[in-house]
C-alpha cells in the first residue's frame, strides 16, 4: 500500500466499473440467484476500500454515508410494516417480486454505507 | 473426495497462521484460510454463503488487518521549532540529537519513525493533524506532547532520560483528549 504506487491506480481505475456492475448484478438478481442485498452491498463498499488503495486521500465526507444510513434504516423498517402488515402481499400477489428487489436494494445501500464508514473511520480517524 | 482435500487446507493454513513467525504473513495466511473455507460452503450447496465469506473474510478482514498493522508500526513525530531564528537556537545540533535518539527508540520497538518538521503552532498541530509525539524544542531542554491513550510515551521518555543524561533538560505534558 504505497502512497504513489501507479500500477495499483491505474489497475483499479480500471477495475472500478466491474465492480460496480458484479455488486448491482448481485443485488438486483438476490432474488432468484445466490447474493442478495447484504453481499452486493458489501462488494459496493469494496469500491471505496479499492478507491483508498489507489488514492489514499481523505476527501470522502462520511457525514452523507451516516445521514444516507439512516434514513434507509427507517425505510427498510417502514416498507415491511405498509406492504406485509397490511396483507399487501395476498392481496397482490405480482407485487411480490419488486417487493423483494426492492427490498435488495435498499439493504444493498445500507449495508454499504455501513462498511464503508467503518473503513474510513478506522483508516483515517482511529489510532493509537 | 474434493471436500476432504480441502477441509484439510484449511487446517493447513490454520497452523500455518498460528505458527509463522511474522504478523504480516498470518494474516495472508488467514486470508487464503477464508478463501479455502469459502470453496467449502460452495461444495456444500450454499452458494450465498459462500459469497458473503469470500468479501467479507478475504478482502475486507485482511485489508482491515493490514491497515491496522501499517497503523501499528507507524510512529509519527512532529519537531516543533517555534523560534523564528532556528540557527541560533541550533547551534549545537540538539535536533540532530533528540531525532536521532527517538530513531534508536523506535528501532529496538520495531516502529517506523515518520519524523515531520513544522514552525506552526502547537494548538494547530494539535487539532488538525494526527501525531503520536510532538517535540517542542526550548531555549534549554525539549518538551514532549503527547495522548493519554499512548502506552509508548512513558517508556519514550525514559529513554530520552537515560540517553540524553543531564545535559537536556526534559519535560513532558499529557493531553486529555
Amino acid at each position: 500500500m504505497n502512497k504513489d504506487s501507479e500500477i495499483i491506480s491505474n489497475t483499479v481505475s480500471l477495475l472500478y466499473p466491474f465492480i460496480i456492475l458484479f455488486a448491482f448484478y448481485i443485488i438486483l438478481n438476490g432474488h432468484i440467484t445466490p447474493g442478495g442485498g447484504f453481499q452486493g452491498g458489501a462488494l459496493l463498499s469494496a469500491i471505496f476500500i479499492t478507491k483508498y488503495m489507489g488514492i489514499p486521500t481523505n476527501d470522502t465526507d462520511l457525514k452523507n454515508f451516516k445521514i444516507i444510513e439512516k434514513i434507509m434504516f427507517i425505510i427498510i423498517m417502514i416498507i415491511p410494516m405498509i406492504f406485509l402488515f397490511n396483507g399487501l402481499n395476498k392481496k397482490f400477489s405480482f407485487l411480490n417480486e419488486y417487493y423483494l428487489i426492492l427490498m435488495n436494494i435498499l439493504i444493498g445501500i445500507k449495508v454499504c454505507c455501513g462498511l464503508s464508514i467503518i473503513f474510513f473511520r478506522f483508516v483515517f480517524y482511529e489510532s493509537r | 473426495m474434493v471436500i476432504n482435500i480441502f477441509l484439510m487446507l484449511i487446517i493447513v493454513f490454520a497452523i500455518l497462521s498460528i505458527q509463522s513467525n511474522s504478523l504480516r504473513r498470518a494474516v495472508i495466511y488467514l486470508g487464503i484460510l477464508s478463501l479455502v473455507s469459502s470453496f467449502c460452503y460452495l461444495l456444500y450447496g450454499s452458494p450465498d454463503v459462500a459469497i458473503a465469506q469470500a468479501v467479507i473474510g478475504s478482502t475486507l478482514s485482511t485489508i482491515l488487518y493490514l491497515v491496522a498493522l501499517k497503523k501499528y508500526k507507524l510512529f509519527t513525530i512532529y519537531y516543533v521549532l517555534q523560534n523564528t531564528d532556528t540557527e541560533e537556537l541550533d547551534s549545537d545540533n540538539t535536533e540532530r540529537k533528540v531525532i536521532d535518539i527517538i530513531e534508536s527508540f523506535c528501532f529496538e520497538r520495531e516502529l517506523e519513525p515518520d519524523v515531520v518538521h513544522t514552525s506552526e503552532n502547537l494548538e494547530n498541530i494539535e487539532a488538525h493533524y494526527q501525531y503520536d509525539v510532538i517535540v517542542l524544542q526550548k531555549e534549554r531542554g525539549i518538551c514532549l506532547y503527547g495522548n493519554k491513550e499512548n502506552y509508548l510515551l512513558d517508556s519514550l521518555q525514559k529513554h530520552l532520560v537515560k540517553k540524553l543524561g543531564n545535559k537536556l533538560n526534559v519535560s513532558y505534558v499529557q493531553n486529555t483528549v
